[in-house]
């Protein structure tokens, strides 16, 4: 019968997981057999997985669930999408009407003046998202 | 939950119906506020971070692939929030000493008080080990050993090849080993 390959660190990991296809599993199986060093290595990380088996978490209850702050922000972005695609249909039909030149003079300054007051706002929350994202990263 | 109904839901919340983002939240909360925890180290940054990625998650809905599962694209989403957090100045892992959120499995009736203290020493020295290891080494334990995945589902979440996977794993062991000795545990 032929030596087995050496086995990897990574072969080994994979023995440990159950991620080994059945060939490479016996072949490791022969390496083990052979190396008492390999069978006392793939013992000490058996029993460091076994420690783990002892640690769980409590489950998410509907009293401690992420959900109602997540809620809070996902429904906002929406409202948000709305306002803007509004926003924007408000604006471009204002820019219709100016480009025509249907509505008097007086109309067109006041249309005008909220349209740049509406871009400002837009361009200072635009602003604030961009230092908080800054900040973050 | 099944992969048609998630994609279903994911649709719908691309739609524009946000109510359709609850289910996916109340399913992959339990698993995400492990993982989150176990990354953190503590409740607090661990609940910031997975409310975080849920809201990027629902954010970048548009660009996520039906035909790929929803559950490890999310995880990765929540990983790379918590590693961000971990590098910004707001959050650094802080394991909160036998705290009451991180419970043992429930007793067994036949353990003694006595076999109790011990479970809960050796559970805080485990969480003590995490603690001195490095985020890298630490992330791919809590995958696969409080999560459970798979090699190709870590592989995925991580964005590094199985064979690293492997490896990490094995480097990750043998440094939460030398952490455990230092803390004073002997070698089995």
């Amino acid at each position: 019968m032929s030596a087995p390959g050496p086995v990897s660190e990574q072969d080994l990991m994979r023995y440990l997981d159950g991620e080994l296809p059945p060939a490479e599993r016996a072949r490791v199986d022969t390496a083990l057999d052979a190396s008492p060093e390999l069978r006392a290595q793939l013992e000490n990380f058996r029993s460091l997985r076994a420690g783990f088996h002892d640690l769980t978490f409590p489950p998410a209850g509907p009293d401690r669930s992420v959900w109602d702050r997540v809620a809070v922000r996902v429904f906002r972005s929406s409202e948000r999408m709305f306002i803007g695609i509004g926003v924007g249909l408000w604006l471009a039909y204002g820019a219709y009407e100016l480009s025509t030149g249907r509505s008097d003079a007086w109309t067109r300054v006041a249309v005008g003046g909220m349209a740049i007051g509406v871009l400002v706002l837009f361009a200072l929350v635009i602003r604030d998202r961009y230092r908080t994202w800054s900040d973050d990263v | 939950m099944r992969p048609e109904l998630e994609r279903e839901l994911i649709r719908k919340c691309r739609a524009g119906d946000p109510r359709f983002y609850e289910p996916l939240v109340r399913a992959y909360e339990p698993a995400g506020l492990r993982l989150s925890i176990a990354m953190m180290g503590n409740a607090e940054d661990a609940e910031d971070a997975l409310q975080e990625a849920f809201v990027k998650t629902y954010d970048s809905l548009h660009r996520f692939d039906l035909r790929k599962p929803f559950g490890p694209w999310f995880f990765q989403i929540l990983r790379n929030q918590c590693r961000d957090m971990l590098r910004s100045r707001k959050a650094k892992f802080r394991v909160e000493s036998l705290d009451e959120r991180l419970e043992s499995r429930p007793a067994d009736p036949e353990d003694g008080p006595e076999r109790a203290r011990q479970r809960n020493a050796a559970r805080e020295l485990l969480w003590a080990g995490l603690e001195r290891i490095g985020d890298e080494h630490r992330e791919v334990l809590v995958l696969k050993e409080l999560q459970g995945f798979r090699y190709a589902e870590i592989a995925q979440i991580l964005e590094i090849p199985e064979g690293t996977v492997a490896s990490r794993l094995f480097h990750a062991r043998q440094a939460l080993q030398a952490a455990l000795v230092e803390l004073g545990v002997e070698g089995p």
